[in-house]
């Protein structure tokens, strides 16, 4: 009965490897736990700027002077800065630029390196060695550092600048999933498709990007993390643009301000939950990868 | 053994990368938004003294003619004037290559150390909980951000447990001491360790992830390998079977080595800016947040010719250990 129309839809196959993906994620207890705490991360960057007590830039007065670094309290739960904004809510404004930066960064990496990787490995030949050296010429660019000229020197926004860093983070992808490709290339069933007439869209859509999802599953989540590292990495370095309130930038201004020493609550919370969104994503990619079975291929990266 | 022709095959086009960056980077720096003149000159700057700038710096001849001026200078070492400081490009940037490298240097070849012990150790146990757990936290550890490592150690160990200098290389004191006294000799005293420790440490943490995974990898791939049946059947112990395993499974961290040094190189853009540590990385971000075009320039191809040289040293390497690698390839 609908044995044959469940099972032969494309966009049935795809979502049953959803469906798989999700369960293969869910039974495991350390996976669960970084998809909750991604999940967590995605409610704040939605909710975040509305649940925040105070404004992003207002200043907390007590009998009418500033309040300066104040210990956390009931009505600071983080305390506050040297500014007198209160900490809690600036983390709450910080988390949708953070998230934004990870999710754009992240699609922009996995696309481009499934568009190189793909085509270098399907069409091989001239195409793939053309690719492969681009591929290599990418991997020899020092990454921070040229991100650093890029960005400062451009004067580029927020947008542009996680457009700088996916165009150049998308490498291991491109290269792994090229190596995929190939391997794929020489299947029975692959060789048996094309016998029967089928299209290079065809085959790549119907038999390569299902088998090679897992891996660029494990691509997208890593090019996350890295996004959301890059970009607090060069808010912290002062070059990304500080009017955007991202955890980076918090992090900068705590240290900058030299009061580290004494106000804990302000530079440690952005920089533990930057550590944790990276590593909950890294994780999550690499665990998910190997439960996938790609052991061995993306686990150095 | 390497053919002469591979090496020299090799070392032309390392030479012609060298040259594509030094022009590429040339070229790029002049297609700037803002022209040298405006970063200089202050707005308003009557044109008399404009002139006599635009004179100064040879601004006035074709950019073919700056560039083979460019080209010849670079080749006696001179990279020109830095525009805050005024003073000679390379003269600023020699003792902060120095410094950052006595830094990054020891620590990664310390981090590749510890790293292949625990990648072995990880390795021999992949099946235990234990082998699981190393690799978890390798991951981990890999994953977090560097300048939030150096803020975690800052905090612990400067602030709270005031063991350590929180940032700088040494003390104005000891600089003080040695003003008159060879420049190494402030690199002598113990001021000078107390500054190294957390910086070093840093970098040791963080870069270990790395050659860990892939001396677990490539120990995973050589256990698997026929030789190791033989060596059990011959009747080696266990411990003489893993320091054969070892062996072979070392080989990727020779060639993987240098890479990881140009990693760190980049990443130390944050390290010494979290420590405040005067090297080529913190240089490189205060010449960018002051356009000081010249400066940048010159700090870009340093970290890209070490990249480019690396390189060049990996092939080399590469055809040592495994000869069926030629020019041809």
């Amino acid at each position: 009965m609908t044995y044959r129309s469940a099972a032969t839809g494309p966009l049935e196959t795809y979502r049953r490897n959803v469906r798989r993906g999700l369960a293969l994620v869910l039974s495991d207890r350390t996976t669960t736990t970084y998809l909750a705490i991604i999940c967590g991360a995605f409610v704040l960057a939605l909710v975040g700027p509305w649940i925040a007590p105070y404004e992003y830039n207002q200043t907390v007065y007590v009998d009418g002077r500033i309040h300066r670094l104040a210990t956390p309290s009931l009505a600071h739960p983080l305390g506050t800065t040297w500014e007198g904004y209160d900490v809690l809510s600036r983390l709450l404004y910080g988390a949708r630029p953070s998230v934004l930066t990870g999710v754009l960064g992240g699609g922009l990496i996995i696309s481009v390196g499934l568009l190189v990787g793909v085509t270098a490995g399907w069409y091989g030949g001239n195409v793939d060695a053309a690719l492969m050296r681009m591929t290599d010429v990418f991997y020899g660019v020092p990454l921070i550092p040229f991100a650093i000229v890029l960005v400062a020197l451009l004067n580029i926004g927020f947008y542009t600048s996680i457009a700088v860093i996916g165009l150049l983070l998308w490498r291991n992808s491109a290269r792994v999933l090229r190596a995929q490709v190939l391997q794929l290339k020489a299947r029975p069933y692959v060789k048996a498709a094309r016998a029967t007439g089928a299209g290079n869209t065809r085959i790549v859509v119907r038999h390569v990007l299902p088998n090679i999802a897992p891996m660029a599953i494990m691509f997208f989540a890593l090019g996350v993390g890295h996004s959301i590292l890059i970009e607090a990495s060069l808010s912290f370095l002062g070059i990304a643009d500080p009017f955007v309130p991202s955890w980076g930038v918090m992090v900068r201004n705590a240290y900058n301000s030299g009061t580290m020493s004494r106000a804990w609550w302000w530079a440690l919370p952005p920089g533990i939950l930057i550590a944790t969104l990276v590593v909950s994503f890294c994780m999550l990619g690499r665990k998910y990868g190997s439960m996938a079975g790609n052991e061995g291929n993306g686990t150095t990266y | 053994m390497v053919s002469v022709r591979y090496v020299g095959s090799r070392a032309l086009q390392t030479v012609f990368l060298l040259w594509f960056m030094l022009t590429f980077l040339f070229f790029f720096f002049r297609l700037m938004p803002g022209s040298y003149l405006d970063i200089m000159m202050y707005r308003g700057a009557d044109p008399e003294s404009i002139a006599v700038f635009k004179e100064n710096w040879g601004l006035n001849d074709p950019l073919y003619v700056q560039y083979g001026r460019y080209l010849v200078n670079f080749l006696g070492f001179d990279a020109g004037l830095s525009v805050q400081y005024r003073e000679p490009v390379w003269d600023l940037v020699r003792r902060r290559m120095f410094n950052t490298f006595i830094l990054v240097a020891p620590a990664i070849t310390l981090s590749y150390v510890v790293g292949g012990v625990i990648g072995g150790l990880i390795g021999s146990r992949r099946d235990s909980r234990a082998g699981e757990h190393g690799l978890g936290a390798l991951i981990f550890v890999g994953s977090l951000p560097s300048f939030f490592v150096g803020i975690l150690l800052i905090a612990m160990f400067s602030m709270w447990a005031g063991l350590f200098p929180t940032s700088g290389m040494v003390s104005p004191e000891v600089t003080r001491t040695y003003r008159d006294a060879v420049w190494w000799r402030p690199y002598l005293t113990g001021d000078f360790a107390m500054h190294y420790t957390l910086p070093f440490v840093a970098i040791v943490f963080r870069y270990l992830y790395f050659p860990s995974l892939i001396i677990r990898t490539s120990f995973i791939d050589v256990t698997r390998q026929e030789f190791n049946e033989f060596y059990r059947v011959a009747g080696l112990t266990p411990r003489a079977r893993l320091r054969h395993q070892l062996k072979h499974a070392s080989l990727p961290l020779i060639t993987l080595y240098p890479l990881s040094m140009t990693w760190a190189l980049g990443g130390m853009v944050l390290i010494e800016t979290v420590f405040n540590w005067p090297g080529i990385g913190q240089m490189l971000v205060q010449a960018v947040l002051s356009r000081d075009y010249p400066v940048i320039q010159f700090v870009f191809f340093i970290i890209a010719a070490f990249v480019i040289l690396s390189n060049f040293v990996v092939d080399l390497v590469y055809g040592v250990v495994d000869p069926r690698i030629s020019a041809d390839d």
